[in-house]
């Protein structure tokens, strides 16, 4: 069984403990603030340490040296940077996750040897701006540090592309539909295939080129 | 920021924090002629710095690296971080070494356990605690030794 280690934040841990104990993970969390530690010991089969996560014997009792992964989740930089530097050269934990709140450090913290970086200012201006310029898309979700996207992109009746063949297209060059969902059949799609009102297709778009994808497709953004 | 690059570029000192041990640092350096900066969030820590307080300051955040350049942190000679937080004292050093490939860091850390993380780094780290102990034990070692 794999074991996570989550330090800090009561609402970021209380739902990624949640989701890692239904994929089988042992997990334990350090809290330094009592009460919410109480509200976390409610989760079922969740360890929970209170204490200072950057101090080295509370990770001591929270059995660092067991944990397959470390995530470091509190509001301070200094902390999270501290807590993966502890994890990784005293305890040995193989791979480290920090959250960053300035995006400018993101390079930093990975030249310090934290194997993954969060930067949630930046996944969450992300966010914000989809959902409040995009009504096309029904969701787009950002892998490999937001360099590359896939997209939900609905097809309606108005859009150009409908009833047009993929190769009638003219869709930017680092993006392709990798698969077009119609009713309850999902199909991976080739040059003569037809895309109709109604079908959901599946983006994949590298270098930022979702938008104009998404405009090519849909006409509207 | 002129002046001082050309008083004496040889003896720069940029210090993070202005508490009593940095403020006090601030003040010697400066009594002794060196071009110093200090560097902190709070305005009202600069009080502690004496009438005669020759250097420069800087209000802001030296964990952010922009701020760290307004410090032109590049052009100098030694960086002394010294805010009333460890793991910011660290991360201030492990940046200004790798970010600015600064040879001579030092700190102030009250928890000598941390030692590890920032080790292989080269950064000088005084602890108080330690220091502290070891004058205790001298002074009574001495003590000892006058009434024999």
């Amino acid at each position: 069984m794999k074991r996570a280690l989550l330090i800090g934040s009561f609402n970021k841990a209380r739902s990624l403990a949640v989701s890692l104990i239904k994929k089988g993970y042992a997990v334990t969390a350090i809290n330094n603030n009592y009460r919410d530690c109480l509200i976390l010991a409610e989760i079922d089969s969740l360890n929970v340490i209170n204490g200072d996560g950057s101090i080295p014997f509370v990770l001591e009792e929270a059995n660092a040296t067991e944990a397959d992964i470390a995530v470091a989740l509190t509001q301070r930089d200094d902390d999270n940077l501290l807590i993966c530097e502890l994890c990784k050269k005293k305890f040995r934990v193989k791979k480290t996750v920090a959250l960053v709140n300035d995006p400018k450090k993101t390079e930093f913290f990975y030249k310090m040897g934290i194997d993954s970086v969060v930067c949630a200012v930046n996944a969450i201006t992300n966010i914000i701006e989809q959902q409040a310029f995009l009504d096309g898309i029904a969701a787009l979700i950002p892998i490999g540090e937001a360099r590359v996207s896939i997209a939900e992109v609905p097809i309606t009746e108005s859009a150009p592309v409908a009833g047009k063949r993929l190769k009638e297209i003219n869709l930017p060059k680092e993006v392709i539909i990798g698969c077009i969902l119609r009713g309850e059949k999902s199909m991976i799609p080739r040059g003569d295939t037809r895309i109709l009102a109604g079908d959901m297709l599946v983006l994949i778009s590298s270098d930022k080129q979702e938008m104009a994808a998404i405009k090519e497709l849909t006409g509207r953004i | 920021m002129k002046l001082i690059s050309n008083k004496k570029k040889e003896n720069y000192t940029v210090i993070i924090g202005s508490g009593r041990l940095g403020s006090g640092l601030a003040n010697a350096l400066s009594d002794d002629g060196a071009n110093v900066m200090i560097i902190d969030s709070d305005k009202n820590s600069f009080r502690k710095l004496s009438p005669s307080f020759g250097g420069l300051t800087l209000l802001g955040d030296a964990t952010d690296i922009d701020v760290l350049h307004e410090a032109q942190a590049e052009k100098a000679t030694a960086i002394v971080a010294v805010t009333d937080n460890d793991n910011t004292n660290i991360m201030i050093a492990q940046m200004v070494k790798e970010l600015f490939k600064k040879e001579r860091v030092i700190i102030r850390l009250y928890d000598p356990e941390l030692e590890c993380v920032y080790g292989e780094h080269g950064i000088d780290t005084i602890c108080p605690a330690v220091l502290s102990a070891k004058e205790i034990n001298r002074l009574l070692i001495s003590g000892n030794k006058e009434k024999k």
